[in-house]
């Protein structure tokens, strides 16, 4: 039995190799970029949907107005030349001559002003809100010249125009429609979409005609193809026999394992996702009215070892989490919010004060990252909370908790790669259909955060809500991501701390 | 079969038979030399003790997860310790503990659930075979169409609609398994009805509920009971494969087949994580088949070949 172990992994390597013929389907031989994800975006329409995969493929296939330079920290001109703020609630941008969508018409001010304007109308349904709720209206004011009014002044905007803001062509869009658009989206990023099959995946083509000078910089894959693997298993055996050439997400057991497979290359990184416990604090759900009292909140936040899950789960530069959001975006600070450490003698005090000394039975949700929703319930499991964990997919579990039917909520937001704490704390507190706090204060707070251009004020009413958020235990933060990427070594691809691989910038070796 | 004439010996042996060999005694010769019986009983008896003692011999509490000692390989891997025989899970948890544990609900799902199918199935069959004409009629046309429900399929879609919990797989199970039960008691049924101690027990003025419970059922129960070990193993290994599924038992609960779920993604660098319950499965399933067969072969010795 001994010995059992290694024969297994030579079995292994065996059929790899047996099956290495396999992988002249992908990789460089045909140019071709196979990478594999869990979750596939409902709408590959990027303000439809509000998954990562769907934010990957809007920055291949879609220009921003305005580029973050992650290296330096600096806004680059990318659609637009340049911008000024007439006041803190107008911004004037120029935009950019000789830019074509896929399809050769060009892009004006016109598709601007469009995107803009059709992305604020309620009846857009734009998924994620906060990413468009702070523009009022756009217009345009001369030949390349566009001013965008603000709700209120938002200093944030910037970011979020470099950010999930992207430029649709109108002519396209008003012809197709979102549906049309959907299946067959225009843009003018590097990457043009040449198939969307729902249930499968999507099939890019290498933008030629791509403009040059961008930050973006050329693409150099010729052909991109996501492809939708929803068990991690299946995504780990597809890049061992070289189905697919590029996964994440990989577990940290296995990444170190993946580490000893010849031609993979494995790489860790930290990402701005952030794992949290989203708590039915008004007891909407049933069975949730014990969460309704602040004392089994905390409880709950006492009992978790997140120190333990972070060193020997998650790891991979992953950090500790106490406040509702990542904790280097603009605003987003753990000063004077409570810290809730593992304490289960602590957390049962607590519970009993509030009236449940035997603990009680609740419904517990997740939709990633299994393992780590099992290890939280385990921890609630010895408070004397019986968490019944429900794993499903996303789309349906998020409709279930804006319906109000989820009492304890495995959540994970990255923010759309925003490096600013607004992403986060509006996307979950500010009275939108996922919060499930609802709490007028701290919507209040949050608005008057959002729209304070004053650096320090702003800064002190984020603190003020996140402090709030804390003492309430609203939700339960965890702690930060960190991805294990593993792909084959042919390629040369690095990773960027907010989560976006950028395919456009890898290279074959 | 042979037309040698009987020895003197066999002559003598049939003008004395062994003085008080009861049926009860007969069956029990015949059991302990079927060696199939004896395995399958053998290894059941010994995997009951282990989930009944499970409380006392299991050296760690199933639930209690130590992140910093997971993925402990079992003893007789380089790496492995005696304080964690069988190693530990993905969250840390003793896999000995689980696996003992694991019995338990392995167990608990095929006892209750044969209880109730079987229950369900014996009525049937009994009022089938016993009435016959319209009442048989349409508890078969029941029966065919149950049969045409594969029974994974609809498993599946009833734990999707009402959820999934323990109580939920048995009620499920329960309530789909009891199609053999109701076949084999109707034939055997039929066969008995035909009897002549039940046309003198009709003739004594016997009750139809006192001639089916007190002279049918206990003349139909070998068959009766090889039927329910048999579709014990079934829904054993339907639990396991609806919680692989995730749609079983849920989790913390050590169900055998959620700890091989819980397995497969270390399925190609630690296979021992799915390797250990997946064996303990085969061989509760391969006990209790052995254990049905065996039974089959020492109640009905006239069907032996």
């Amino acid at each position: 039995m001994a010995h059992f172990k290694s024969h297994l992994s030579r079995v292994l390597a065996a059929l790899a190799l047996a099956a290495a013929p396999a992988s002249a389907f992908a990789g460089k031989a045909n140019d071709t970029l196979t990478y594999a994800s869990d979750v596939e975006p409902e709408n590959v329409g990027p303000y439809h949907n509000n998954v990562r995969e769907g934010v990957i493929i809007a920055r291949h296939v879609f220009d921003n107005l305005i580029f973050h330079d992650l290296k330096t920290g600096k806004y680059e001109p990318q659609l637009a030349t340049e911008w000024t703020w007439t006041d803190p609630q107008t911004l004037d941008l120029t935009i950019r001559k000789g830019v074509t969508f896929h399809n050769g018409d060009p892009l004006t001010a016109d598709d601007v002003v469009f995107t803009l304007n059709w992305a604020v109308k309620p009846e857009s349904k734009v998924v994620t809100k906060q990413n468009v709720a702070w523009i009022k209206s756009a217009e345009k004011i001369g030949d390349d010249k566009v001013r965008i009014h603000l709700v209120g002044p938002f200093p944030a905007a910037i970011e979020y125009l470099s950010g999930p803001v992207v430029i649709y062509p109108k002519a396209y869009f008003e012809k197709v429609g979102l549906d049309g658009f959907a299946k067959a989206p225009i843009g003018s990023g590097p990457y043009k979409v040449t198939s969307v099959v729902p249930g499968k995946g999507v099939k890019m083509e290498k933008n030629t005609n791509y403009w040059k000078g961008s930050p973006l910089g050329t693409p150099s894959l010729g052909k991109l193809e996501f492809r939708l693997i929803p068990d991690p298993e299946t995504q780990v055996a597809e890049l061992m026999t070289g189905g697919v050439d590029w996964i994440w997400r990989v577990p940290a057991d296995q990444a170190k394992q993946l580490e000893s497979v010849p031609n993979l290359s494995v790489l860790a990184a930290e990402t701005m996702r952030v794992g949290f416990l989203q708590l039915d604090a008004q007891g909407r759900a049933p069975g949730s009215a014990p969460l309704k009292d602040v004392r089994v909140r905390q409880a709950i936040a006492h009992a978790i070892d997140r120190k333990a899950m972070v060193d020997n789960l998650v790891r991979g530069g992953a950090r500790l989490m106490n406040s509702a959001c990542f904790i280097d975006q603009f605003g987003c600070t753990d000063k004077g919010v409570p810290r809730y450490d593992y304490d289960p003698a602590k957390a049962k005090k607590l519970l009993a004060e509030a009236g449940y000394p035997d603990g009680f039975a609740i419904e517990f949700y997740a939709y990633r990252e299994r393992e780590y929703a099992e290890a939280v319930v385990g921890y609630l499991r010895a408070i004397g909370i019986k968490a019944n964990l429900n794993y499903m997919k996303y789309a349906a579990l998020r409709e279930l908790a804006r319906a109000g039917k989820v009492p304890i909520f495995y959540q994970t937001w990255a923010s759309f790669s925003v490096a600013d704490a607004s992403a986060f704390t509006g996307a979950w507190f500010k009275g939108d259909e996922d919060d499930l706090t609802r709490d007028p204060k701290l919507t209040q707070l949050l608005k008057t955060a959002d729209t304070t251009v004053e650096t320090d004020a702003r800064l002190k009413t984020y603190e003020e809500a996140l402090k709030l958020v804390g003492e309430n235990a609203y939700v339960v933060p965890l702690f930060s991501y960190s991805t294990n990427y593993a792909f084959t070594n042919e390629l040369s691809f690095s990773a960027q701390p907010d989560e976006l691989p950028r395919f456009f910038q890898a290279k074959w070796k | 079969m042979t037309d040698i004439a009987p020895s003197a010996a066999d002559a003598a042996a049939l003008d004395t038979p062994p003085p008080r060999r009861s049926p009860g005694l007969a069956l029990l010769r015949r059991s302990l030399r079927h060696g199939g019986l004896l395995v399958g009983g053998g290894i059941l008896f010994i995997i009951v003790a282990m989930a009944l003692a499970a409380p006392l011999i299991a050296p760690h509490d199933p639930y209690a997860q130590d992140l910093s000692r997971r993925m402990i390989p079992p003893v007789w891997q380089v790496k492995g310790n005696w304080d964690y025989i069988l190693g530990t899970d993905k969250l840390g948890r003793d896999y000995l503990s689980r696996l003992l544990y694991g019995a338990r609900i392995s167990l608990l799902i095929g006892t209750v659930t044969v209880l109730i199918s079987g229950t369900i199935g014996t009525l049937m069959g009994v009022c089938a075979g016993y009435f016959g004409g319209k009442v048989d009629a349409v508890l078969s046309y029941i029966v065919t169409t149950r049969l045409a429900l594969p029974v994974v399929l609809v498993a599946l879609a009833s734990a999707a609609l009402v959820g999934s919990s323990l109580h939920g797989v048995i009620i499920v199970l329960g309530l789909l398994l009891w199609d053999r039960f109701a076949v084999v008691t109707r034939s055997a049924t039929q066969q008995v009805a035909g009897g002549d101690y039940i046309a003198a027990a009709k003739a004594i003025g016997c009750s139809t509920p006192r001639l089916i419970l007190s002279e049918i059922l206990p003349n139909i129960l070998n068959p009766l009971i090889v039927v329910a070990t048999l579709e014990m193993a079934h829904a054993i290994l339907l639990e396991a494969a609806l919680s692989f599924l995730g749609l079983g038992v849920q989790p913390p609960l050590p169900s055998w087949g959620l700890m091989i779920a819980e397995g497969k993604q270390y399925m190609f660098f630690s296979p021992w994580v799915i390797a250990i319950p997946a064996v303990a499965l085969v061989f509760l399933v391969l006990a209790i088949n052995l254990l049905g067969d065996g039974l089959r072969d020492v109640t009905a010795p006239e069907n032996r070949n």
